[in-house]
């Protein structure tokens, strides 16, 4: 049994359709706020190609230990014996003795792959982002080694500090979900 | 600290503490350096600095610049060959350039080259990735055909007797084929049941190789710092080089880059990194140098890539003529500079 239909008056009419009006809004601004709060989330990184590895990076972090760590691009890599990213200039031997090593912290690590090839991996505990490496890697080799910024460390902090001493304006902000500028990946 | 009196005068001390405070901060702010000018704190060990190696002294350099540098006119210049007139490849083109400057002659590619040689007829060949074109004196196109290995790039043609040897930096080896396109054999691979069969050690794509006049081709191993003689044939005869970022050696991943043989039977070497173009005896001898940092004018640090499309680029080429001129291809500006030996 069907009833009949309540008529509606003006002043119902109004109210209903004010409420709507309501509810439509904030569901339109929240959406939007979301999807903004999610694209516009931006971190801070390293351009390669503008990094100059000036050294800044390690002291001038407001972290105790810099969140800047040298990465590898191993697609890029030589797998040199002789790597000049790992050796000093004019090594004793190309062994893994500290005096031979160019890293002052020796945080790269060696390892046999075949004759004669050698694979470098960084020990990011141990490096400080001094760029020392990245500098002897470009100087004779494929540029392979580079510096990023690790945001498992990194605090985003608004003004970055290493970014206002970059030298060679190589900071840049870059969005959250695509963090890292990695080499050898175009 | 005390007074007449022998009380210690607690406002005094004070007041001396408050300044000395004040005087820190000050010293403190005026000396903070945000903006990273005043260097980057950290200890001389961290410093890394090979300009000394770039110094080279005056009485070792034995070749001087002639006349002005050439102009290729390419964006991206990457060998050179000399055959009556300099010819150099970049871009998509072969171009020839005289002594001064002008350009004789453009021959149009289909790709970038990666190599290039000229016979004594004028014939051109040039290698791109993993093709050889062929084209006549005129720049007409005669043969093409591709190298059997996958993913090759060929970085340096020699030509021996109407045979095409052309070496490929992917594989690590070297073709010779007949002009018509015919492979005649392979030299260089590696075999582990021979314990000279070494085969090379190529980290980035500079794997050069020039024609001697005994009849032996030289091959550059750069991964090992070393020029090795074979026979066409394949057999491994001797090797020279030395590993050392001082004037008589080669350092880094992969030198020497470039090579090429004076009539006198001895070797032009360039190098990247440690840009230098150098000169040792037919023997390996170290003889002197054509031009360091300085006389090839490099500017900046001793960086061969910043960027990753640099690492393919920036190493020099260099060709020599029947009079012992050394012509020298400079790949970041884009000019042949010619070096004569001094009086």
């Amino acid at each position: 049994m069907t009833q009949p239909n309540k008529p509606i008056n003006r002043r119902d009419f109004l109210r209903d359709g004010l409420w709507g009006a309501c509810f439509a809004g904030l569901a339109g601004t929240g959406a939007v706020l979301a999807s903004k709060s999610s694209q516009q989330r931006f971190v801070w990184q390293i351009d390669p190609a503008k990094c100059t590895a000036c050294g800044n990076c390690a002291t001038f972090c407001v972290l105790q230990e810099s969140a800047v760590k040298c990465v590898h691009a191993y697609q890029m890599c030589g797998y040199c014996d002789l790597c000049t990213g790992y050796y000093r200039p004019e090594p004793s031997a190309l062994d893994t003795a500290a005096e031979n090593q160019l890293c002052p912290r020796g945080a790269i690590i060696r390892t046999y792959v075949e004759d004669p090839y050698f694979q470098y991996t960084i020990d990011e505990s141990l490096c400080n982002g001094c760029g020392k490496c990245v500098k002897g890697c470009a100087a004779f080799g494929n540029g392979s080694l580079f510096l990023q910024v690790r945001h498992d460390l990194c605090v985003n902090c608004n003004e970055c500090a290493i970014a206002a001493a970059c030298p060679a304006q190589a900071f840049k902000r870059v969005p959250a979900d695509k963090p890292y500028l990695l080499k050898g990946q175009g | 600290m005390t007074c007449k009196t022998g009380k210690t005068n607690t406002g005094l001390v004070a007041g001396i503490v408050i300044a000395v405070a004040i005087i820190l901060s000050i010293v403190s702010v005026v000396r903070y350096d945000a903006t990273g000018e005043m260097g980057n704190g950290l200890s001389i060990e961290y410093q890394y600095d090979i300009s000394e190696y770039g110094k080279i002294p005056l009485e070792m350099i034995i070749y001087q610049q002639v006349g002005k540098p050439l102009p290729t006119g390419l964006k991206a210049s990457h060998s050179i060959a000399f055959k009556d007139g300099i010819y150099v490849s970049g871009d998509k083109k072969v171009v020839k350039i005289n002594n001064t400057g002008n350009i004789e002659k453009e021959i149009t590619l289909e790709s970038a080259p990666t190599c290039l040689a000229v016979d004594d007829e004028g014939v051109v060949i040039v290698g791109s990735d993993d093709t050889i074109t062929i084209f006549d004196k005129s720049g007409t196109k005669r043969t093409q055909f591709v190298v059997p290995q996958k993913n090759a790039i060929l970085s340096s043609i020699v030509l021996n007797e109407g045979l095409i040897l052309c070496a490929d930096a992917v594989n690590g080896l070297i073709y010779r084929y007949n002009q018509q396109g015919s492979l005649v054999n392979i030299i260089g691979q590696k075999d582990p049941q021979k314990e000279d069969h070494t085969g090379f050690v190529i980290p980035s794509p500079y794997f050069d190789i020039a024609m001697a006049a005994d009849g032996l081709l030289r091959v550059v191993d750069p991964g090992r710092h070393e020029i090795i003689a074979f026979t066409l044939d394949g057999h491994r005869e001797w090797t020279w080089g030395k590993t050392s970022p001082k004037v008589d050696g080669f350092s880094g991943c992969c030198n020497p880059v470039n090579m090429a043989i004076l009539p006198d039977g001895s070797f032009v070497t360039a190098e990247k990194g440690l840009v230098r173009v150098k000169i040792h005896d037919a023997d390996g001898q170290f003889v002197g140098v054509v031009a360091g940092p300085d006389q090839l004018e490099w500017q900046g640090p001793l960086v061969v890539c910043d960027a990753p499309e640099q690492f393919q680029s920036r190493g020099f080429d260099v060709a020599v003529d029947e009079t012992g001129r050394i012509y020298i291809l400079d790949t970041v500006k884009n000019v042949v500079r010619i070096f004569e030996k001094k009086q």
